[in-house]
């Protein structure tokens, strides 16, 4: 076991997953070893129980919620600590859930009001791929994932995401633009339809508007930066060899 | 006249040209005609042009096929004749026709692919592959050794040596020095030391290329692949008879994908990262982690590794010494593809070269292999750029790479990638099919790009 536990790598990273969760987990969980089993000789060390405190954090939020994994991690970990019970542990690493079934989310079981509760399978579709994130599991045969995005409608994702957002960033240029229209109607005395009539007024619309859209946080301005040099860099490096013979032409 | 059409190569003419002194020379006043340049270049009298490929890859063994059947005197310099390359050995079909391989070289046709995200979510794509359509997986010792076979029956001189040095030309009209240790039996294993006088040389000799270092080709970034052989029980071989899985995911790689190809009667597990070398263990060890179930009970055979250059070097050619294949860094982003192109482009040099010296009976010079360079670009420049645009897009982060697999589901995709592939064009599709898919991206982006933001809400 412990010369295992040399040859095994990633300990780090799920200690540093530790100091993340236990502060905000109610449920002490003995933490953990990492489980070693070797199923055969040479081939891949696995740490089945690892996620298991990242499990508490994130049911956290959400307590009504059936918690298997939970209650299986709590077993497994006080549980044996030999190569015999590879079967329960590798059972305990996979991601879990009462109505991820065969490889989608059951759609039947969101039911709200009699009609499918979207919000609910994006929670629980996001909860998946964070445990994923932090639990990279295998892939296997016999339970395929065959789960798609797009079938949750689009008016679901604009729902959740778009129109908060864009709430606010509407908020936001009224709030400037009845600021701005006074201030130009105070300085050059061009009220309101007439600032509006105007061309040079109504390119600098444009340009604000544009930039709102294109430019939400500080970063967005080194981002496009960056996109823009990036669309151009590889050609660049092909073009490189004709570069040469018109510098060498000019010289 | 048409000197203005050749205006950019003019200028490298002319200053590797030496000036008035060299027009005293008994042959023509060359210089002041190099646009039209084969019909005046120097014939050579007593003998056949010599050129020597450095490197006996697919690129080295092309060109010297061309290059002999051309007429050409040709020197083929390989230092291991046994090299069993690390390599993913996927070829096109269009490479079995037009290189006109034997189908017993190909272990295994492969039809399906199934591309994982790293949500563990699974698409399979092959199915709108024809019947005779498959990407043919082969070990990379027999098809270097078939080709480099085929160029010796058609008069090339395949020389066992290690190249060492080259001496460039001081005049025009000289040649190039190539020197070299030769390994014979009979001398043991420390080889002789040759020289060679050639009047043009192919660099052939891949990514470490002491060809590019000897014309000062400049550098290149460059990709390591990590791959391990693993044998694995007959029972989960089954699963990859045709079948090859590509999984991606910043568990798997930050900027290229893991995968699982069948080899003749094992498995290759390997991924490859451009930007974090140092971590490729890790990222190793994550991928034989996402396929364990598949693998399950096999042994590791070998482990090998490889550099995969990302672009072409800054100077592909210089005087009459030119670069092909990885030498040169012609390996395609997003699926790092190369054994296809250092073949097709050590052909289309040896062309280049056959066509400036009218098969081998005039000299050639640097604007013939210019040519080569040109069509090279015209030709698969726009398949170069569309995987590089892909490789951007769809390989910075998770949710760009759960968007690349659910696009991977939509059947126009799949036909447009293995058309793209398999037979190396570009080709336009459907407009309306076009818009359609651009709309469908955009929309698996914006939807993955906002669970991966609900997802790090979670971890606050």
């Amino acid at each position: 076991m412990s010369i295992s536990m040399a040859s095994f790598s990633p300990p780090p990273t799920s200690f540093s997953v530790k100091p993340h969760f236990t502060h905000k987990s109610t449920l002490f969980l003995p933490l953990k070893r990492p489980f070693l089993f070797v199923s055969t000789p040479k081939v891949l060390p696995d740490n089945g129980a690892r996620g298991s405190a990242s499990v508490a954090a994130v049911e956290d939020p959400k307590p009504k919620q059936p918690d298997p994994v939970l209650e299986e991690a709590v077993e497994g970990s006080s549980g044996p600590k030999g190569a015999a019970t590879s079967s329960e542990v590798e059972v305990l690493g996979k991601f879990e859930d009462p109505r991820w079934i065969g490889g989608t989310w059951d759609l039947k079981q969101f039911q709200k009001h009699g009609s499918t509760d979207w919000d609910a399978v994006i929670d629980a579709e996001v909860r998946r791929r964070k445990w994923l994130q932090d639990n990279p599991e295998t892939t296997s045969n016999d339970n395929p994932v065959v789960f798609d995005t797009s079938i949750i409608p689009w008016w679901a994702w604009m729902k959740r995401f778009h129109l908060p957002e864009a709430e606010l960033v509407n908020g936001r240029a009224a709030m400037i633009g009845f600021f701005m229209a006074y201030l130009v109607d105070s300085l050059t005395g061009v009220g309101l339809v007439d600032q509006m009539g105007n061309f040079f007024c109504k390119t600098l619309l444009f340009v604000a508007v544009v930039g709102v859209l294109l430019i939400r946080k500080n970063e967005d301005f080194d981002n496009i930066k960056k996109l823009i040099e990036e669309t151009t860099f590889y050609d660049k490096q092909w073009q490189a060899t004709w570069q040469d013979d018109t510098n060498s032409k000019n010289n | 006249m048409s000197s203005i059409a050749f205006k950019p190569f003019t200028g490298l003419r002319r200053s590797s040209a030496v000036p008035t002194t060299t027009n005293t020379t008994p042959s023509k006043p060359v210089i002041k005609f190099h646009v039209s340049a084969a019909k005046t270049s120097p014939k050579l009298s007593n003998r056949d042009l010599r050129v020597a490929v450095i490197g006996g890859g697919p690129a080295g063994g092309a060109a010297a096929e061309t290059l002999a059947k051309g007429g050409i005197e040709t020197f083929l310099i390989e230092r291991k004749l046994d090299n069993c390359k690390p390599c993913g050995g996927a070829i096109p079909l269009c490479m079995v026709g037009e290189f006109d391989l034997p189908l017993d070289i190909i272990d295994r046709r492969v039809t399906k692919m199934k591309m994982i995200s790293p949500s563990n979510i699974a698409v399979d794509i092959g199915q709108t592959l024809k019947p005779h359509e498959y990407i043919g997986m082969v070990r990379r010792e027999v098809l270097d050794a078939y080709l480099r076979d085929r160029a010796k029956e058609n008069g090339a001189n395949v020389i066992n040596g290690l190249f060492l040095k080259m001496d460039m030309p001081k005049h025009w009209d000289e040649p190039y020095v190539l020197h070299y240790t030769e390994y014979d039996g009979k001398k043991g294993a420390m080889g002789e030391k040759v020289t060679l006088e050639v009047d043009a040389v192919i660099g052939a000799d891949g990514a470490n290329s002491r060809v590019a270092k000897a014309i000062n080709a400049g550098d290149y970034d460059y990709a390591i692949a990590f791959q391990e052989r693993i044998k694995i029980p007959d029972d989960k071989m089954v699963y990859y008879e045709n079948l090859a899985e590509m999984y991606v995911g910043d568990d798997v790689s930050p900027d290229f994908y893991g995968w699982v190809f069948p080899k003749c009667d094992h498995v290759a597990v390997g991924t490859g990262t451009v930007t974090h070398k140092s971590d490729i263990k890790k990222f190793q060890l994550a991928t034989r982690n996402r396929a364990k179930d598949k693998i399950l009970g096999g042994k590791i055979i070998r482990v090998e590794a490889h550099p995969i250059p990302e672009h072409p070097r800054p100077r592909r050619l210089s005087g009459r010494v030119a670069l092909v294949g990885d030498a040169a860094g012609y390996v395609t982003k997003c699926s790092g593809e190369g054994i296809y192109f250092a073949a097709k482009s050590g052909r289309m040099c040896a062309e280049a070269i056959v066509e400036g010296s009218q098969n081998g009976k005039k000299m050639v010079d640097e604007g013939d292999l210019r040519k080569y360079l040109e069509k090279w670009d015209k030709t698969y420049w726009p398949t170069y750029k569309v995987l590089d645009v892909l490789q951007k897009v769809f390989y910075r982060s998770n949710p760009a790479r759960e968007a690349f697999v659910e696009m991977c589901a939509d059947e126009y995709v799949q036909k447009m990638t293995f058309n793209s592939y398999l037979y190396k064009t570009v080709a336009p599709g459907n407009p309306l099919e076009d818009l359609k898919l651009a709309v469908n991206t955009i929309g698996s982006l914006v939807r993955a790009n906002a669970l991966r933001k609900e997802m790090e809400k979670l971890n606050i």
